[in-house]
């Protein structure tokens, strides 16, 4: 079961929203590029020629003797994908959770969360080679067919965020939300960018770093035999000693990470599979509706 | 190079486990599926190089670590080994080995061990053309083989030697070693010296070794000295030097109190150095001192023995370098209760008219070692005498004919018998009735001034004389002495000359040269006669202080127990001589480590025995190996073989010559650190630089 009730029970009351203006084809209550068309009241502007004449606030030219036209905020629905890394690094995990057994679970959630409020949720399960898309609906019925996508996606392959960016960016044609759950151990290096590179479509973009502790912290101590999860590399180490290496390495690639996703004003989570996934939605959803 | 440990050396082999764990540590690493591979891979390569230095030098210190502890423990010395082919070419050589009680001295390892070792080393580093022979050097040194180039009896004589517990005549030595070379048709003599060159060993004020040639001729051998003591300026040694046991009645009965001298020989002082009182090998009291540099003190411990009899008493220092001068023992006799017949010759009812009141307090004070049975004289003389250890007659009228003979009888048997005067003693009576026991016989009796007379404080007889050496009137010294002097005599017995055959002691004497204390020795048995009373009648001595340890001392005379045995003290190196008790036959003179002198019996009947080989506590056996308590003995080592003060080799060097002197082996200058403490020293830095490199 991807959903879980205790943590849907969690984020109950929560609303996702949109931190970005999107577009969609329903009214809601996400910011729409397109204004005039709500019963939203947004502001004032002095009147020139070719404003439509019915919006003209005459209680205004009677206090200011000058013509004002009133002007409203129109909102839509959300379009939201959940883009979830299914490359073969994903299925690692040694607290009893994969970090895709997690990224099912977050994408699932939101899924739920985005359909109760009538938006709109998809979901895209890529690796290199493969995309296989739900596009997103806000049919409640569609929540099922999300989730059926998300239980039958498996850990194996590379990872090449890169193509499945560039993918996205071809079939999303109107702004829209963008969650991606990954690990990022991508091995072209623009891979992040041009994830981040969907920010500039004017799509609304989240990344969920996943990372297991041992990841985070190494703490493995006699010698040992690596085994990559994507290809047929292996190494041996003796842990102890590359450990403050490692640690600096990695410390260096996840403040990169933090860095180009602020510079790009998108969304970043780092979520520790052994930390209670509902904790990491609540802190982004907290931040969100904080920011509305 | 030599080692002294070179089984040790086999050890050396562990330094080629690392290498071997190298080459065959063929476990299999743990498998671990790893999603951050590349992370890894990363820092792997940037860390390599740096790993491969750390790993190279891990590998190193511990083969360096593997290497030192083995090696040092085979205790490895550089020697110079040219000794062969020495300055003047190819020389007789003699090895004079020092067995003194320096080099009995510790630091962890035996100054005597390593002493073996070096002649040891002499000796093989001599080529075969060089004829040698050793000279172990004890109390009577002899040359172990006559010169020769066969080597294995001289290796056989070094591994006998031990070391002695005094102070030995290196200079005797070197002479003999030299003479030794005599006969060498080489024109070269070499004598090496394997000592910790005390000073109590060597005196640099006598004439150097000095051999003769073929012709005659006086030839100045060449000197290799080996110190043992590797160039140390000192040899740092504490030591009992003596130890004084005496009797301590104010601590109670069979109470001792022992005060050792302890002497530090070191240029440092020493605090806090626990003294230990053992008896019969059971630690009874500890105590502290604090000694001075090359100071001297003293500390008193005492002791009350449950029982008479003969004791083992032993102080023992905390131990320093040098033990076996740390202890010091006394056998001695802990004189046993007595039983006292006292006949009360003018019995009152008022306690203070009694005539025994004050002797029976006196001899039942605290601490007496006497046991008083009060009689009246026509009780007294239904009495067994053989009961009892000693007598005492107090104003008692002449005794009956068949008691007298009893009295006589007691005597000589070994009894003692006490008699004071008064004015129940007719001096006729008496000496018809106790004529052949008296020492002197009574003649009359004068008064000095009537006890009532008003100036009778100041017309009182008084003593003018003691014989303070006496064991009785030992204690009477300093204002004890003034205190007894003092005493006020009204009335005393005057006696006649000695009898005939009769040898008697006059302990004190009045004024007016009248004897008052007299004391004699009749067979077995001796007596003491006080020649006024006992009770305040014709003197004020009751109620003085003098007159408890008075009484005591006389009843412990008349026993014996004051010098029931004479205490023997020897040093070793010195004869022992003994005073056996009838029908004893001393045959064996046994020490603790199970060595044994054999007695002689002299003409006089002492038995003597010698020289004592080792300190401690000795016990003497007769023929049959049964042991006669009474003739146990202590030796102790001659204070002067503690001090271990060093000759320097300057003082050596100028003293043997500058041309003919040369050290060489451990003591050889420079060389004197050893090669083992280094090689320790880079163990230790080894494994601390191994542990920092691990914990990088």
């Amino acid at each position: 079961m991807l959903l879980d009730a205790a943590t849907l029970s969690r984020i109950a009351g929560l609303k996702l929203r949109a931190r970005a203006v999107v577009e969609g084809v329903l009214s809601g209550q996400h910011k729409s590029p397109h204004q005039g068309q709500s019963v939203e009241f947004a502001e004032h502007k002095e009147y020139a020629p070719g404003d439509e004449l019915r919006h003209l606030d005459w209680k205004a030219f009677g206090k200011f003797d000058k013509y004002y036209v009133k002007r409203f905020e129109h909102e839509t629905n959300l379009r939201a994908v959940m883009v979830v890394d299914t490359s073969g690094s994903m299925g690692f995990g040694t607290t009893g959770l994969s970090k895709l057994d997690v990224a099912r679970v977050m994408a699932a959630t939101l899924s739920h969360l985005l359909v109760r409020q009538q938006d709109a949720a998809g979901v895209a399960l890529v690796a290199a080679g493969r995309f296989a898309e739900v596009p997103p609906r806000s049919a409640a019925t569609h929540l099922q067919v999300v989730l059926g996508a998300l239980e039958t996606a498996t850990a194996q392959g590379p990872t090449d965020l890169a193509s499945a960016a560039d993918t996205l960016a071809e079939k999303l044609p109107r702004r829209s939300l963008v969650c991606v759950f990954s690990d990022f151990f991508d091995e072209k290096q623009d891979a992040l960018k041009r994830v981040l590179a969907l920010r500039s479509r004017k799509h609304d973009v989240a990344l969920f770093h996943l990372l297991d502790p041992a990841e985070l912290l190494f703490p493995f101590e006699d010698p040992t035999l690596f085994v990559s999860m994507e290809d047929a590399r292996q190494v041996e180490v003796n842990p102890r000693e590359i450990r403050e290496s490692y640690l600096e390495e990695f410390g260096r690639f996840l403040a990169n990470t933090k860095d180009a996703c602020r510079a790009a004003d998108c969304d970043y989570e780092l979520v520790r599979t052994d930390e209670p996934i509902d904790q990491a939605l609540l802190r982004f959803l907290a931040r969100r509706g904080g920011r509305l | 190079m030599t080692f002294g440990q070179p089984w040790f050396l086999a050890g050396t082999l562990a330094a080629l486990i690392p290498l071997l764990v190298h080459l065959f540590d063929r476990r299999r690493p743990r498998q671990v599926p790893f999603a951050a591979l590349d992370f890894v891979l990363r820092s792997q390569k940037r860390t390599a190089s740096r790993l491969r230095l750390k790993r190279l030098l891990l590998y190193l210190l511990r083969t360096l670590l593997l290497l030192a502890v083995p090696l040092a423990l085979s205790r490895p010395s550089f020697s110079t080994s040219d000794l062969a082919s020495s300055r003047r070419g190819l020389a007789a050589t003699a090895v004079v080995l020092d067995t003194s009680l320096s080099l009995r001295w510790s630091d962890g390892t035996r100054l005597f061990d390593v002493a073996k070792d070096e002649a040891k080393t002499a000796l093989r580093e001599l080529s075969q053309e060089e004829p040698a022979t050793v000279v172990v050097c004890t109390r009577a040194p002899v040359a172990a083989a006559p010169l020769g180039f066969e080597r294995t009896r001289l290796l056989a004589a070094l591994d006998d030697a031990a070391p002695g517990f005094e102070a030995i005549d290196l200079n005797q030595c070197l002479e003999l070693a030299a003479r030794s070379l005599d006969d060498s048709p080489l024109p070269n003599r070499r004598l090496v010296l394997v000592s910790a060159l005390a000073q109590g060993s060597l005196r640099l004020e006598a004439p150097p070794p000095l051999g003769a040639g073929q012709k005659g001729e006086k030839l100045k051998p060449e000197v290799v000295v080996r110190d043992v003591a590797r160039g140390k300026k000192e040899l740092p040694n504490r030591a009992l030097i003596d130890v004084r046991a005496e009797a301590a009645p104010q601590l109670g009965p069979r109470a001792w109190q022992f005060t050792f001298t302890v002497r530090n020989f070191a240029a440092t002082a020493a605090r806090d150095v626990e003294l230990r009182l053992e008896v019969d090998g059971e630690v009874v009291q500890k105590g502290f001192v604090d000694v001075s540099a090359d100071g001297t003190t003293q500390k008193t411990l005492s002791w009350r023995f449950a029982k008479g009899g003969v004791a083992t008493v032993t102080g023992r220092l905390e131990t320093d370098a040098l033990t076996d001068d740390d202890a010091l023992s006394v056998v001695l006799s802990v004189p046993r209760e007595l039983t006292a017949l006292v006949v009360n010759g003018s019995p009152s009812p008022q306690k203070y008219k009694d005539e025994a009141f004050f002797t029976e307090a006196a001899l039942s004070a605290t601490g007496s070692p006497v046991r008083a049975v009060l009689r009246d004289a026509d009780a007294a003389w239904h009495e067994k005498l053989s009961d009892y250890d000693v007598v005492l007659l107090l104003n008692v009228e002449a005794p009956p004919p068949e008691m007298a003979r009893a009295l006589e009888t007691f005597v000589l048997e070994g009894g003692g018998l006490f008699i004071s005067v008064g004015d129940r003693v007719d001096p006729e009576a008496w000496n018809a009735s106790m004529g052949r026991v008296l020492p002197r016989k009574l003649r009359v009796v004068k008064t000095a001034v009537e006890p009532n007379a008003p100036d009778a404080a100041t017309r009182a007889a008084r003593l003018t004389q003691a014989a303070l050496n006496h064991p009785v009137m030992l204690p009477f010294t300093g204002r004890a002495r003034e205190g007894l002097l003092s005493t006020r005599f009204y009335r005393y017995a005057l006696f006649e000359g000695d009898a005939q055959g009769v040898e008697t002691e006059v302990l004190g004497t009045m004024d007016d040269g009248a004897p008052v204390f007299l004391a004699s020795r009749r067979g077995k048995g001796r007596l003491f006669v006080f020649a006024s009373t006992v009770d305040r009648d014709w003197s004020d001595l009751p109620i003085r202080t003098s007159f408890l340890p008075l009484m005591q001392r006389v009843a412990g005379w008349l026993t014996g127990t004051l010098d029931e045995r004479e205490e023997v003290r020897a040093k070793v190196g010195s004869t022992v001589s003994l005073t056996p008790e009838n029908g004893q036959s001393p045959a064996w003179a046994r020490a603790a480590s199970g060595a044994e002198v054999a007695l002689t019996t002299q003409p006089g009947g002492a038995v003597t025995g010698g020289p004592m080989p080792e300190p401690g506590p000795w016990v003497v056996v007769d023929a049959k190996g049964a042991v006669l308590e009474r003739l146990g003995f202590a030796v102790a080592i001659d204070p002067g073989a503690s001090n271990l003060s060093r000759h320097s080799l300057d003082a050596l060097g100028e003293w043997l010559g500058e041309e003919s002197v040369r050290t060489a082996g451990s003591g050889g200058g420079e060389s004197s650190t050893p090669l083992w403490t280094w090689l320790i020293t880079i163990a230790v830095l080894a494994f601390f630089f191994e542990g920092m490199l691990l914990r990088k």
